[in-house]
């Protein structure tokens, strides 16, 4: 076990912990609604990792050097801000993916642009939940003010970079 | 096959759904609930019987065990974050938080709103939803702007149990520090912005 996850195994322990003081029916609901909450996203593990894994495969090992490579700068931080907002599903499917990414060569400031673009863009996110339940204007206005954001976010981590020594942890 | 007529069967009535776009939330319903596994298991099916043409039977297996290690890899994160989720859900008053986000809350109000976002757990159909709880209690635009933007930035589960394992401490730690006070600022943003945004009743 890493240290990360011994880390979020005792968060969780001591979360369930003041669960069951408040109650044990509070701290049942709770077990319910992580088994529930498994269940959905096991389906989708099924499909979404041999996804990331074949086409981990099928990319060539530097095809996304010239697109997204270290050297890309600010077009590959441009490239993989919207390339990041397009990427459809939730983190199961998206890190894998980037995962297959990191493999192909891309660069460090530019995955920052590419994840920080999924977290703040995510269009299939926007269609299916921002739209329907908080309404057109609330989209405009978080769209707005998140505009230059994941583009910020890579340019600042190209300055983090030349000093730091950051690398990719792929496995 | 989606016609206005199915969004009153809908099973997910609790959504607070504004009543005249009806035919839309009809086929997003659909779609949140299976068009991310169609897609994914679509893209999945194609790309397996590329690789199989292109590399043989050899290389598909091959993938599907690496897939298999790092399912094994993150399951550990998962079931922990998952869990704790369930339990955050259960101790969490979203209506008290709410009261500190007001309009003329200040940048107290934004940090409050970042703060409760990288502490929301769970997916998006917990997020958007808490958000309108949040509104009723008197959040304005700005803190609710800067609460999903912090969510979905830096949320501590998704961090926790994907991006450290999968991309590296290195770069996790960097981008979450990079990334952290830019909810506070498109928040400040999105206050300034001349759209005016009433929560949907």
């Amino acid at each position: 076990m890493t240290p990360g996850q011994a880390f979020l195994w005792v968060l969780a322990i001591i979360a369930l912990g003041f669960c069951f003081r408040k109650g044990p029916a509070a701290a049942h609901r709770a077990g319910v609604d992580a088994a529930k909450n498994l269940l959905k996203i096991l389906p989708l593990f099924a499909v979404a990792l041999p996804m990331a894994a074949f086409l981990a495969e099928l990319i060539p090992a530097d095809a996304a050097v010239a697109w997204i490579g270290p050297d890309s700068g600010f077009k590959g931080i441009a490239i993989g801000s919207v390339a990041g907002g397009l990427m459809p599903g939730g983190p199961f499917v998206t890190f894998p993916l980037v995962l297959a990414f990191a493999k192909a060569g891309a660069g460090v400031p530019q995955m920052v642009a590419l994840v920080s673009g999924w977290c703040i863009f995510a269009l299939h996110r926007i269609i299916t939940w921002e739209y329907p339940v908080l309404g057109w204007r609330f989209v405009a206005l978080r769209m707005i003010s998140g505009l230059p954001l994941p583009i910020a976010a890579g340019l600042i981590s190209e300055l983090v970079v030349e000093v730091l020594p950051i690398s990719l942890g792929v496995r | 096959m989606l016609h206005g007529r199915r969004a009153s069967r809908r099973p997910d009535r609790t959504l607070p759904v504004p009543a005249p776009r009806r035919s839309l939330p009809a086929v997003t319903a659909f779609l949140r609930r299976h068009a991310s596994l169609l897609v994914i298991a679509a893209i999945s099916v194609a790309a397996g019987v590329a690789l199989w043409r292109r590399d043989g039977g050899d290389a598909v297996g091959r993938a599907l065990y690496h897939a298999w290690e790092l399912f094994l890899f993150i399951m550990p994160s998962l079931l922990a974050g998952l869990l704790l989720a369930a339990a955050l859900r259960q101790l969490m008053s979203p209506g008290a938080l709410g009261r500190w986000m007001g309009a003329d809350s200040g940048w107290m109000g934004l940090l409050v709103a970042t703060i409760a976002g990288s502490l929301t757990p769970g997916g998006p159909m917990a997020a958007f939803p808490l958000v309108l709880v949040l509104a009723g209690a008197g959040a304005d635009r700005g803190a609710l702007v800067a609460y999903i933007m912090s969510w979905t930035l830096n949320g501590f589960q998704r961090v926790l149990v994907y991006e450290l394992p999968l991309l590296g401490p290195n770069f996790a730690i960097m981008r979450v520090l990079i990334t952290l006070p830019m909810p506070l600022l498109a928040g400040w943003v999105a206050r300034r912005l001349p759209i005016a945004w009433e929560p949907p009743k």
